[in-house]
This record gives C-alpha cells, sequence and structure tokens, in this order.
C-alpha cells in the first residue's frame, strides 16, 4: 500500500513536471526519438546483413568451371575424386545445356525473357560442389586447382568476405553514430531536469523540511526523464511499425537475399527500442539529480 | 505560564518523555564557515520538553547557524547536538527525514507553494511523506481549525494577510506532531496587531506540550512575555535568563 501511494505520487508529479516544462521535455523528447530511429534503422540493416551472412554461410561451396570438350568418362572420374575429398558434401554437374536452363529459368523469375539477340549462346560445364563445412572451402579449392580439367574456380567465401567487410564497417560507423547521439540525448535530458529541479527548488527545500525521504524528492525527477525516454521509444515504435511493412521489398532488393526481418525482428527491435528509451531517460535524469539534488549534509 | 519551564504538558509531542532527559542539548559546539569565519563559539544549551524559548540577538549573531544545527541542515564543526538523546551528527543522510518529522519549521517569508491552497500546502507536506489518504483527510481539517483557517481552506497564499499566511506555515509545520517547533522570525513580515496573533498562537501550541523556540528580533513582545531568553552576539551565547526581557549588550 505504502509503495503503491509512492508510485502513484512519483506518476503523478512526473507527469506535472512534464507538462509544465512541456517545450523541454518535448525537446528531450524529439532527441530520443531521433536517436532511437537511428537505433532502428542500425538494427535494421544489421538485420539483414546478418541473415545475409547466415544464407551465404549456408552455401558456402566451390563452383569450378571445366574445360571444354571434356569427355563424359573424364568428368565422370572427376566427380567421383572429388566426392572423395574431405570435407565436401555432394558434387553436382551442372552441364552447358542445365546453366542455359538455370539462366532463363533465372530471367523467367524476374518476368523477364532471355533475350540473345539471335546469336547461339553457350555456356560453361561446371561441378558445383557443396561442403558439409564452410571451413573446408580452402582445402576443396586448393585440390581442384590441380586438376586439368578444371578451368577456373569460385567459391562463395569470397563473397562471404565481402559482405562482413560491409557488415563490419556499418556496424562500427553506426554504433559510432549512436554513440554521438546518445550522450547528445543524455546531456537534453541531464539539462530538461536540471531545470526542472530548479524550477520546482521551493518545493523541494519543503519536503525536505518536512521529512520528505530522498526517493520522495528523487524519483518524480528520474521517472520525468523516463517519460521523456518513453514517450520517445513509443513514438518511435509506431513509425517503424508504420514502415514496416513498405521496407520489406527494399530490404530484400538491397540485400538481394531473404531477410530476418519478419514479425519476430519486429518485436525485437520494439522490445530494444522501448528499453534502450527508458534506459537513456533514466540514465540522463539519474545524472541530473545526482547532480544538482546533493542533499545538504 | 510566566515561565516556559512551568507550562502544563497536556501531552508530550513527538515522542515519549526518557527520563528528564533534555528534548535538545547543545555541547561545546563550535561551527566555523570554509571561509574561516565562526558563526557559534563553544556554545553550551539546554531545552526541555515544554519550553518557551526567545532566541534572540543581532543579524549575524549565529541564531540561524543555531537553527539550521537543530534542523540538521549542518553539523557543528565541533562539539555535540543531541535531540532526545540522538547525537544528530551520527544521524545518517538516509535517517534525516525521519528526524525532520519530530521537528516543526516556520519561517518570516512563510514559504507556502503559491500555486496551491491553503488546504494542499498543508496536506502536501503529508503526501511527500506518504501518509494515507485517510489520515490526510483526518488530519488536515484538524490543523487548519487549530490555527483558526478553516474557512480559507480553499484560498490560495496570496489570497490572504500575512497572518493567515504564517498561520498556514504553522499548520503545515504541525502535521507530523513534532516535539518542536522552530519559529525563524515568525512576526517578522507583520503588523504589531497581526504578529501579538501569531504568538498566541505560539503560545497555545506550546501549551498542547510542544516545545518551542522563536527567533526573533521583536523587542516588545520578548519583553511582555517574560519566557526564556537565549541571547547570542557573535557566535557566543551571552546570555540565558528566564522570565527575562529583551536587551542589548
Amino acid at each position: 500500500m505504502g509503495f503503491l501511494r509512492f508510485l502513484g505520487f512519483t506518476v503523478v508529479r512526473a507527469g506535472q513536471g512534464f507538462w509544465r516544462n512541456k517545450m523541454m521535455s518535448l525537446a528531450a523528447t524529439a532527441t530520443v526519438i531521433l536517436m532511437l530511429v537511428l537505433l532502428s534503422g542500425l538494427v535494421i540493416v544489421l538485420g539483414g546483413l546478418n541473415s545475409g551472412l547466415a544464407y551465404i554461410e549456408s552455401k558456402v561451396g566451390v563452383t569450378a568451371r571445366l574445360v571444354d570438350g571434356l569427355a563424359p568418362e573424364a568428368v565422370d572420374q572427376l566427380v567421383a575424386d572429388v566426392r572423395a575429398l574431405p570435407g565436401v558434401a555432394s558434387v553436382e554437374y551442372v552441364s552447358p545445356d542445365e546453366a542455359m536452363r538455370r539462366l532463363e529459368q533465372a530471367y523467367a523469375d524476374r518476368g523477364q525473357t532471355l533475350e540473345t539477340g539471335g546469336s547461339d549462346i553457350s555456356l560453361y560445364a561446371s561441378i558445383e560442389v557443396a561442403l558439409t563445412d564452410p571451413a573446408a572451402a580452402t582445402s576443396v579449392s586448393a585440390a581442384l586447382g590441380e586438376r586439368p580439367e578444371i578451368e577456373r574456380i569460385t567459391t562463395i567465401q569470397e563473397q562471404y568476405d565481402k559482405l562482413l567487410g560491409v557488415t563490419n564497417v556499418v556496424r562500427l560507423a553506426g554504433l559510432s553514430a549512436m554513440i554521438l547521439v546518445g550522450l547528445t540525448v543524455v546531456f537534453m535530458i541531464v539539462n530538461t531536469i536540471r531545470i526542472a529541479v530548479f524550477s520546482r527548488s521551493r518545493e523541494i527545500e519543503i519536503m525536505r523540511l518536512v521529512g520528505a525521504s530522498d526517493a520522495f524528492i528523487r524519483w518524480p525527477f528520474i521517472m520525468e526523464g523516463m517519460l521523456c525516454g518513453l514517450l520517445g521509444a513509443v513514438f518511435t515504435v509506431l513509425l517503424v511499425a508504420l514502415v514496416w511493412g513498405p521496407i520489406q521489398p527494399l530490404l530484400i532488393e538491397i540485400f538481394q537475399m531473404p531477410t530476418a526481418v519478419g514479425a519476430q525482428f519486429f518485436t525485437f527491435v520494439a522490445v530494444l527500442i522501448l528499453s534502450v528509451g527508458l534506459v537513456v531517460g533514466m540514465l540522463g535524469s539519474w545524472i541530473s539529480v545526482r547532480a544538482h539534488l546533493a542533499a545538504g549534509v | 505560564m510566566t515561565d516556559g519551564r512551568s507550562v502544563t504538558r497536556a501531552r508530550p509531542a513527538g515522542g515519549s518523555l526518557i527520563g528528564d532527559e533534555p528534548l535538545i542539548r547543545l555541547v561545546d559546539v563550535t561551527v566555523t564557515y570554509p571561509n574561516g569565519k565562526e558563526a557559534l563559539i563553544n556554545v553550551d544549551l539546554e531545552i526541555r520538553r515544554g519550553d518557551f524559548i526567545f532566541l534572540v540577538g543581532p543579524s549575524g549573531a549565529g541564531k540561524s547557524t543555531l537553527i539550521r544545527l537543530l534542523i540538521r541542515e549542518q553539523v557543528a564543526t565541533s562539539g555535540r547536538v543531541y535531540l532526545a538523546g540522538r547525537d544528530l551528527a551520527r544521524v545518517s543522510r538516509s535517517q534525516v527525514h525521519r528526524l525532520r518529522r519530530r521537528i516543526g519549521v516556520v519561517f518570516q517569508d512563510f514559504r507556502l507553494l503559491p500555486n496551491k491552497t491553503v488546504r494542499e500546502n498543508v496536506a502536501f507536506a503529508l503526501e511527500v511523506t506518504g501518509a494515507p489518504l485517510d489520515e490526510i483527510r483526518r488530519r488536515v481539517p484538524r490543523l487548519l481549525a487549530l490555527v483558526g483557517l478553516e474557512d480559507q481552506a480553499q484560498q490560495l497564499p496570496a489570497q490572504l494577510s500575512g497572518g493567515e499566511q504564517q498561520r498556514a506555515a504553522i499548520a503545515r509545520a504541525l502535521v507530523h506532531d513534532p516535539a518542536i517547533l522552530i519559529a525563524d522570525e515568525p512576526t517578522g513580515n507583520l503588523d504589531p496587531v497581526t504578529g501579538w496573533e501569531i504568538v498566541q498562537l505560539l503560545l497555545e501550541i506550546n501549551a498542547l506540550g510542544t516545545t518551542l523556540v522563536v527567533a526573533t528580533h521583536n523587542q516588545e513582545i520578548v519583553t511582555a512575555l517574560r519566557r526564556r531568553v537565549v541571547a547570542l552576539e557573535q557566535g557566543r551565547m551571552v546570555r540565558d535568563e528566564v522570565g527575562a526581557a529583551y536587551r542589548r549588550g
């Protein structure tokens, strides 16, 4: 009962404080929104990149282009030899006809027709090696490189490394931006609460004189900072929910693969936004209250 | 009722009597500010329950410092200050608020919240200490009746006279039924007639058992009432007399 009274008092006072000091409170809330929108963008982009990495990792294999005019027996022998290599899950021979069929299918999937301009094109034959362990890509590539039937080797490992590099850059740049914006937000909240403390200095003095505990004096201000954070977070979640649908095709277009940005990922982003909003609001007001409400002796 | 020590103690306010122990005891108290100024020098003082004391002295004599020591806004540089046997220097920061509920304070400038009515100003002192609603509903009208402000309960401080504002401040100071009420120049902002009315109210509160410490420059009131007078000058206690008049030097 006592705690409920305390909670009620704190929440009401925080709301009153937010409203009385509304210009500063709204400015602080706006910076919280800015930070959380940036955070959401970063998390969504990183989510897409990470799922792209996971997709590639699951597909890591080796593709080897064969020299022209290889006899069927030689192909069979090559396939049998490669299949015996450690770390190899399966080996598939892709004939020039099969390669053409796949190319036409890829065009058809996009709603287009492969136009060759009347010329008769012929694709290379190749073997596609699936691996049981992505780490085996190097040894399998080396073994294939020694075979005279192989003209050129490509692995998805290169693609994976490239995407990993991009992901790391985005992660670093995003985190740096987040730290800068985060510090700005904390600074804004510190100032907002400082003004609130000054504007209520008479009340605080009276509260001390009549024997209010530190908790009764401090928590309304901390709650006021949390209110800025929470309002900013709720607004950001609504904003993200609004654009969630429209950005899905864009994300798939950018990352060129199915991304993990489904309903479950949205829940994760929403919970993250709300938590960060509350924590930043609380941190800013806590710093302010500590600095400006040092109680007597 | 000519002597603070002989006031009938209707009930011991703010806690039980522990033997014949003084409510407040200062033992060789010195307060030195960081700039080297000595605000109080070797002060010894005992205040018993039910006492009514005038604290007099010119500005800068140390009256405010003494009050700040009593409400534990400040601690002595040396010496000891006890409230009901408890050394105030040993009261931890987290416990100071409990101590302050045993001490009511009123000031010359009333310090009411201008955007709250009289009733809300008094109730506020209970709300911020977590008092239950039914207690607030019960106590506030009683306190307003005690200070004669039932009819002004819904008015804002700006709508009240100075005397009424001081009455509201006194009602607020009494919300926790304190053992001691400290009044710092309670008549300083009031005309003589209103000042006397406030002093009468303080005497009534004292008669109900609350110890009173009144810091004042009002010579007429001090001399007329002939209560115990503690005089400070340049930080030293120069007089502690029962039934005394206001006297300079």
